[in-house]
């Protein structure tokens, strides 16, 4: 029941936009964000808005040919601020959006790249930065902005094995200038986590239903925890701390709520152990991952096996009457977010009373 | 009723929290737009290098050799070990050459922005070549944002501005481009061209002048400058009470030049009595030349191999009968009417380098350009060492086959091949070798056939080869049978030579 520290889910901004929208990201130190889009005759839209007291305002809007997709920051510094892109047609970009002009663009993938993501642009993350791209022609790849037009890593079937659609990439466990590892859901229910110093894969599960999305707790960390949603409204959370040999990580699965797919889960990036589930029936569900007393125990062949943790569901809030696709906390503020949906609004989001949990 | 007020005093809670939130927001959105203005200083990361080139840029160490251990029972070394420098260095080798780090760090970043600047130059010429003037603008304007101090990136922007009709813009790209490097022909070219499309045809020509002082054998500018002149000459007439443009401030001296040349009206200076030290100088009253000393920039200065000049001594006293080029020169200044202290400066500059330039250039810049200029005798022609120096001189005897001829007579056929290292092209090649048939009597060197071999031995000749014409091949076949009939060559040599030349 609710009680005097439950968080509140409020829109606090809401803004229709007469076209498709894919993604969305909070412009690192600013109050602005750019929503990703496709207009109905299939031309690729970038816009920059910016919050002034309760109302969005566009500041710029750029149109290309092909409908973008997915974007980040994440290999870009928090000065140089540049947009990475995948869009329908399998091309990379990064744009200088001050200038609107691209700075990189490199076409590998032969087929739209889903999913999108970035790391090592800020000081405090470890390591080169890198972008990892997920497309439906089954590849994996890693760029580095530094290098123009081939990846540094490609992860891709072997020859002769069906080539699925990769969903969902995500990068994490660069604690230091050398280890890092990739994340990747695939259509078919595969999650398969690439160790890019070892270039091998580490671990690989089945989750019975496509991958939408995933998302380690936190990038620049040993990992910790890894969140990994898909369709029929079931999401998993796995405890990364410990590796079993045989069984592999512990897990819990939520599969309580019947609110179809879930599209997108967002770790806040102020409370590592606090993370938000978008919901194809428009809900937003804010989740507390409860650690067990004792995090992995030893078990008779004296290997250590994880123990999994507990799941409390903080709020949840209906806030779109279409599935919502995108969702990103804000950095620099607590509890603020901005969320793309299928009913074509971009919202503005504030969660209160976060900072008691 | 408990519950009542319970759930009352939430909800009144829960709106004091969202607002409190709001305000806070408020002063969040203020702070980041404050901090957002501020966010202009230099970045810089020390980032860890590019995933697949780790192995590669591997720090090369250095290799120390051990130092000889002292054996433990060697009790005299002992005593002469000094245990305070042993330990410095041992601190020293922590710390390491820091400040050399540092430095590097800078070179590489301007290294790397020079690189980047590089490639998106490639990118903008790609787009060029497709016509694509936009994105071509774009790529430069990226080049120069990262490089500003490099003449190449604005006068190519220039160009597409040019292109793309946007000719003010063009001709400020190519001034700034002028401004980096002022002997830039290219940027000359273009600035002229977009001046005289911008109506300003005295700006257009002094840009004109200036590359044929630049390049005194640049026909491409000489041709423009003259349809300039033919333009200034009708709508001079009409418009000369309202010039479409103002000259600027570089124009001005050129200009009045410009009016008296048209005017022959000559206003006469007051003469100015000279002071003994100049008369000395100029040695006025003395029946003899004196030879300035000539300042020239290196790229101004005259391509053709140098001269040897024998200097005679003369007594003291003694003076030489003038020497003819006087005449010519000022015969030169007598046709041309153009009589500008500007154009004397010139002659008198280039004297410094051979005299018998002074009159080919003098005629060449004067007169119009093409069949029947004069020509050097051939035994004033020099040896080429170079592909520049020759193609200088061949271009420059263009329509003046004879001379083409007696200037390759004079190299000798064993040098060409270095000579042309591998700037030969097939254009000169079909022109060497039409030469070479017309006046193929003239070759004492060895005869055609030496110069056919000589040809063949030049660097990539399979790929010149491969683009003979047909008039080429005839030509050859026909040298190849006056090779075997005068020359007596023998028959495998021909037959290889066939071969060479691709038959």
């Amino acid at each position: 029941m609710e009680n005097q520290d439950t968080p509140q889910i409020i829109t606090h901004i809401e803004h229709n936009l007469n076209h498709s929208l894919f993604d969305c990201k909070w412009i690192p130190c600013s109050a602005k964000f750019v929503v990703i889009g496709c207009l109905p005759k299939g031309s690729g839209t970038i816009e920059i808005f910016e919050i002034t007291s309760g109302e969005i305002n566009k500041i710029k809007e750029i149109e290309r040919p092909n409908s973008y997709k997915c974007g980040t920051f994440g290999a870009s510094s928090d000065i140089e601020r540049r947009l990475a892109t995948g869009d329908f047609k399998g091309t990379l970009e990064i744009w200088d959006l001050e200038k609107t002009c691209q700075v990189y663009i490199t076409k590998e993938h032969t087929d739209i790249i889903n999913s999108i993501d970035g790391i090592g642009g800020n000081t405090f993350n470890c390591g080169a930065p890198e972008l990892v791209t997920g497309s439906r022609d089954g590849t994996v790849k890693v760029w580095d902005p530094r290098q123009r037009g081939k990846p540094v890593a490609n992860m891709q079937p072997m020859k002769g094995e069906i080539k699925r659609d990769c969903w969902a990439v995500a990068f994490g466990n660069s604690f230091n200038d050398a280890e890092r590892i990739v994340v990747a859901g695939y259509d078919n229910g595969d999650l398969k986590m690439f160790d890019l110093r070892t270039m091998s894969l580490r671990w690989e599960c089945n989750l019975r239903n496509g991958v939408c999305s995933t998302e380690f707790d936190r990038k620049d960390i040993p990992m910790n925890k890894l969140v990994a949603t898909t369709l029929e409204g079931k999401f998993h959370v796995f405890d990364i701390r410990t590796q079993n040999p045989t069984k592999g990580f512990a897990q819990v699965l939520d599969n309580s709520t019947k609110s179809g797919t879930i599209w997108v889960s967002r770790h806040l990036p102020q409370n590592r152990d606090i993370f938000v589930t978008c919901a194809g029936n428009g809900q937003v569900s804010l989740w507390k991952y409860e650690y067990p007393e004792q995090r992995f125990h030893v078990d008779g062949h004296g290997v250590a096996v994880g123990v999994p943790g507990k799941l409390n569901r903080l709020q949840r809030m209906v806030i779109s009457s279409q599935p919502i696709n995108a969702l990103d906390w804000n950095k620099d503020h607590l509890g603020l977010a901005v969320a793309t949906a299928y009913d074509q609004y971009v919202r503005v989001i504030v969660t209160t009373k976060l900072n008691l949990h | 009723m408990e519950k009542a007020f319970e759930i009352q005093r939430n909800a009144r809670d829960n709106v004091k929290s969202f607002q409190t939130y709001l305000t806070d927001l408020q002063n969040w959105e203020t702070e980041m737009k404050r901090k957002e203005a501020a966010l202009h200083g230099d970045f810089e990361q020390d980032l860890p290098p590019v995933r697949s080139k780790v192995r590669k840029e591997r720090p090369v160490q250095v290799k120390k050799k051990p130092e000889n251990r002292i054996p433990s029972s060697d009790y005299k070394a002992w005593e002469k070990f000094d245990v305070d420098k042993a330990c410095e260095e041992v601190d020293m080798a922590d710390v390491g050459p820091a400040s050399l780090d540092s430095k590097k760090s800078e070179v590489n970043k301007q290294e790397k922005f020079r690189d980047e600047a590089q490639y998106e130059k490639e990118r903008g010429n790609a787009f060029v070549k497709q016509n694509k003037w936009d994105e071509a603008i774009a790529c430069y304007n990226r080049a120069i944002e990262l490089v500003k101090d490099d003449a190449i990136y604005y006068a190519n922007r220039g160009l597409c501005y040019l292109k793309k009709d946007s000719l003010h813009q063009a001709e400020n790209d190519c001034t700034e481009a002028l401004k980096l490097d002022p002997t830039y022909v290219k940027a000359l070219q273009r600035r002229a061209t977009a001046r005289e499309r911008l109506g300003s045809l005295r700006a257009a020509s002094s840009d004109l002048n200036e590359v044929i002082k630049l390049e005194p054998h640049n026909a491409a500018a000489k041709r423009q400058l003259e349809t300039i002149k033919t333009r200034m000459g009708t709508k001079g007439a009409k418009s000369k009470s309202s010039p479409l443009s103002t000259p600027t401030l570089e124009e001005k001296s050129f200009t009045k030049a410009k009016t008296e040349a048209a005017k022959p009206k000559v206003i006469e200076l007051p003469q100015v009595e000279p002071t003994p030290l100049e008369k000395w100088k100029e040695g006025l009253g003395e029946n003899i030349t004196v030879i300035k000393t000539v300042k020239k920039p290196p790229h101004l200065r005259s391509k053709r191999a140098l001269k040897h000049i024998t200097i005679k001594e003369i007594p003291l006293g003694c003076t030489v009968p003038k020497p003819k080029i006087i005449e010519i020169d000022n015969l030169a200044q007598g046709d041309t009417n153009n009589n500008s202290d500007t154009k004397k400066d010139i002659d008198l500059s280039a004297k410094g380098d051979c005299i018998q330039d002074n009159i080919t250039e003098k005629v060449g810049g004067n007169l119009v350009h093409g069949v029947g200029h004069k020509v050097p005798p051939i035994d004033k022609m020099v040896a080429p060492v170079n592909s520049v120096q020759f193609m200088n001189e061949w271009k420059y005897l263009r329509g003046a086959d004879e001379a083409r001829s007696d200037y390759l007579s004079i190299i000798d056929p064993k040098k060409i091949p270095a000579i042309f290292a591998n700037a030969l092209e097939s254009d000169v090649l079909s022109e060497l070798l039409r030469t070479l048939y017309e006046y193929k009597d003239k070759f004492t060197l060895g005869g055609v056939g030496a110069y056919l071999q000589a040809f063949a031995n030049v660097k990539r000749f399979s790929a010149l080869a491969m683009f003979l014409t047909d008039n080429d091949k005839l030509l050859i076949n026909k040298m190849l049978v006056h090779c075997k009939t005068k020359e007596a060559l023998s028959d495998d040599e021909v037959a290889e030579l066939k071969n060479k030349y691709e038959f």
